[in-house]
């Protein structure tokens, strides 16, 4: 099943803007809202036998898709098209975080991230070299999360004083107990295959407040995927990822003695709600001296991702740069102090 | 037959020129600085040690002296480097002017260390007992030649060091500036690389429902105390490191020219 949104006033495909967040025609320039946009102008149609093959409306090529892939451009005409069956049922996203950067400002603010690198050549930071720039919906899995934790520790006060011609150490035992509730909120993670975890990590925070409920139209001209593992398989994942975070939180609540010694740390982490939920991000492909870099960007905020190439020459410079600096500032502290200069 | 000639003209220059330069290079450096009487060194260890000396002694304005005596002729080592300082009449800027020296008994196996005028100043008794430990070690294997030339280096790099401040500060090393600068250049530059790919900018606090996340119960028990106790540490060695064996001794001269001073054994 393939979804078109037609124009109601020329009849032309229209795309999701991600500056207005409307539905906006690119041949006459109407822009409707989602929520309210005439049902009739939406127009499905249904694949014969072959649930695998979708064929466009327009002009009927056959719409090349991987097996993920839950909306596309068509390859011949660039409607933007979204394939209704792989996004309902199990498949169906319950949020959506629209793309509030469109493609020129994403290139922009590319061109600005590869500038201002420290250590990459200068080649590069001319960001000329782009070879592709796809705006794509990757299915995530947030997870609201309720981590019960009984801790037991024996922990230790030590004073020291001077009395007489001796130094006393005190040191006073105690036994200490917590129970905690902790609850997270939200914890996106990547629910796609063969997006990089680490990369998608760093792309965070995403800012929820600008959370959707799903609606397919936010998807027609962008590229979007269903997700690769449900949520029973990545929440091993997500309680991992929010461990050092109760670990931290444990520490915060045991304060004002000298040594804690843990002997008893109970945490037990349920999934209290997973949302199947797509989030905007850039894919930037880049070609520098024959290799092919791929950059991530956060289609909501901007921050910009990935390993760059780096140049030997201005790892060299900062090198010997800093170490000059700090040697004669060292330098200049002996000498301040009345050490000699040579 | 003519290049015979010729080479003649070319040996009888050279030996011009090598007696000149000499000549002049003696005029140039006319100063004794190393007394070596109990004759310790070789002869190219005294010319090579006079010739730093001499280096070193004009960067620091204060000559740098070396005396070893096999015979003290009955005299203790501080009156023999006194006298020896009064009858000379030693210093780099005048007669009895600024002057460090190293005095060695080889009989009495004394060591003693004097320093007049600007070296007074720099290096005073806590100095010069630094240097006796230093250089201690080395007289008593035998190996004069280090022990001299590590105490005019030793004494050179003292005197550039503002007078009452620790020599020995780590932050004068060189080798401590070196190692820090590089290793902070390492680690920031390490950091750099390593952020290149984008940092983690999400926190525990991020994720974490503050309203719900609290608490529930707590238990603070007080168990027991324990008390141990130890002696202070008594507050008195302040002659540096253990080689040390004797003391600082610094005074005034029979010709009344005042010094600061550091005698030990080797």
């Amino acid at each position: 099943m393939v979804i078109h949104y037609k124009c109601p006033n020329c009849g032309s495909d229209m795309v999701f803007d991600s500056e207005s967040g409307m539905l906006s025609c690119g041949s006459c320039g109407r822009k409707d809202n989602i929520d309210s946009f005439p049902k009739e102008n939406i127009k499905t149609t249904f694949g014969k036998n072959d649930a695998k093959e979708y064929h466009c409306k327009n002009c009927g090529a056959m719409l090349i898709t991987h097996k993920e892939t839950t909306a596309t451009n068509c390859s011949f005409c660039g409607a933007g098209v979204v394939l209704l069956d792989r996004l309902s049922g199990d498949l169906a996203p319950s949020k959506v975080i629209p793309f509030t950067i469109n493609k020129d400002k994403a290139m922009k603010t590319f061109r600005t991230w590869c500038k201002n690198g420290l250590l990459t050549p200068k080649g590069f930071m001319t960001a000329d070299r782009v070879k592709g720039i796809t705006g794509m919906y990757v299915p995530f899995w947030l997870y609201d999360l309720n981590s019960k934790v009984e801790v037991n520790a024996i922990c230790t006060k030590v004073r020291t004083y001077t009395k007489g011609e001796y130094i006393y150490t005190e040191t006073s035992y105690y036994d200490v107990y917590r129970n905690i509730n902790i609850d997270y909120i939200k914890v996106p993670i990547d629910a796609s295959e063969k997006m990089d975890d680490k990369l998608m990590d760093k792309l965070e925070p995403f800012n929820y407040g600008e959370l959707k409920d799903f609606n397919t139209p936010y998807l027609a001209g962008y590229i979007a995927e269903k997700y690769n593992y449900n949520h029973q398989e990545l929440l091993p994942r997500a309680a991992s990822k929010i461990e050092r975070y109760i670990e931290s939180f444990i520490g915060s609540t045991i304060s004002g003695y000298t040594m804690v010694n843990y002997n008893r740390k109970d945490i037990d982490t349920n999934k209290k709600q997973a949302y199947y939920t797509l989030l905007p991000i850039w894919m930037v492909y880049y070609d520098y001296k024959g290799s092919e870099y791929i950059f991530a960007m956060n289609g909501q905020t901007g921050k910009v991702v990935g390993k760059p190439p780096i140049s030997q020459g201005k790892v060299a410079a900062w090198f010997g740069g800093i170490s000059v600096g700090i040697f004669i500032g060292l330098k200049l502290i002996s000498l301040l102090m009345g050490g000699g200069l040579y | 037959m003519k290049y015979k000639i010729y080479l003649k003209w070319i040996l009888s220059l050279v030996i011009i020129f090598t007696v000149v330069s000499s000549v002049a290079l003696g005029e140039l450096s006319p100063k004794e600085r190393i007394y070596d009487f109990a004759n310790l060194l070789t002869k190219e260890e005294k010319m090579e040690l006079e010739n730093i000396a001499n280096k070193y002694s004009s960067k620091r304005e204060t000559d740098l002296i070396i005396l070893t005596i096999s015979d003290s002729m009955g005299k203790d080592i501080i009156d023999y480097t006194e006298d020896f300082y009064d009858e000379k009449g030693l210093g780099y800027d005048k007669s009895h002017g600024n002057t460090a020296i190293l005095t060695i008994d080889m009989k009495n196996g004394d060591i003693y260390l004097a320093g007049y005028h600007k070296a007074e100043k720099y290096l005073d008794d806590y100095r010069l007992d630094i240097i006796r430990d230093k250089i201690a070690p080395d007289l008593s294997k035998g190996n004069y030649y280090d022990a001299f030339y590590s105490f005019i280096k030793t004494s050179y790099k003292y005197m550039g060091i503002r007078p009452g401040v620790n020599p020995e500060n780590i932050l004068f090393k060189f080798w401590f500036q070196v190692m820090v600068s590089l290793g902070i250049a390492g680690i920031a530059v390490g950091i750099m690389t390593y952020n290149t790919g984008g940092r983690t900018t999400v926190n525990a606090g991020t994720y974490q429902d503050h309203t719900n996340s609290k608490i529930i119960s707590r238990r603070d028990t007080y168990l027991r105390t324990d008390v141990t106790k130890r002696k202070k540490p008594s507050n008195n060695n302040n002659s540096g490191g253990g080689n040390s064996r004797g003391g600082s001794s610094g005074g005034v001269s029979r010709g009344g020219h005042s010094h600061s001073g550091s005698r030990g054994k080797f």
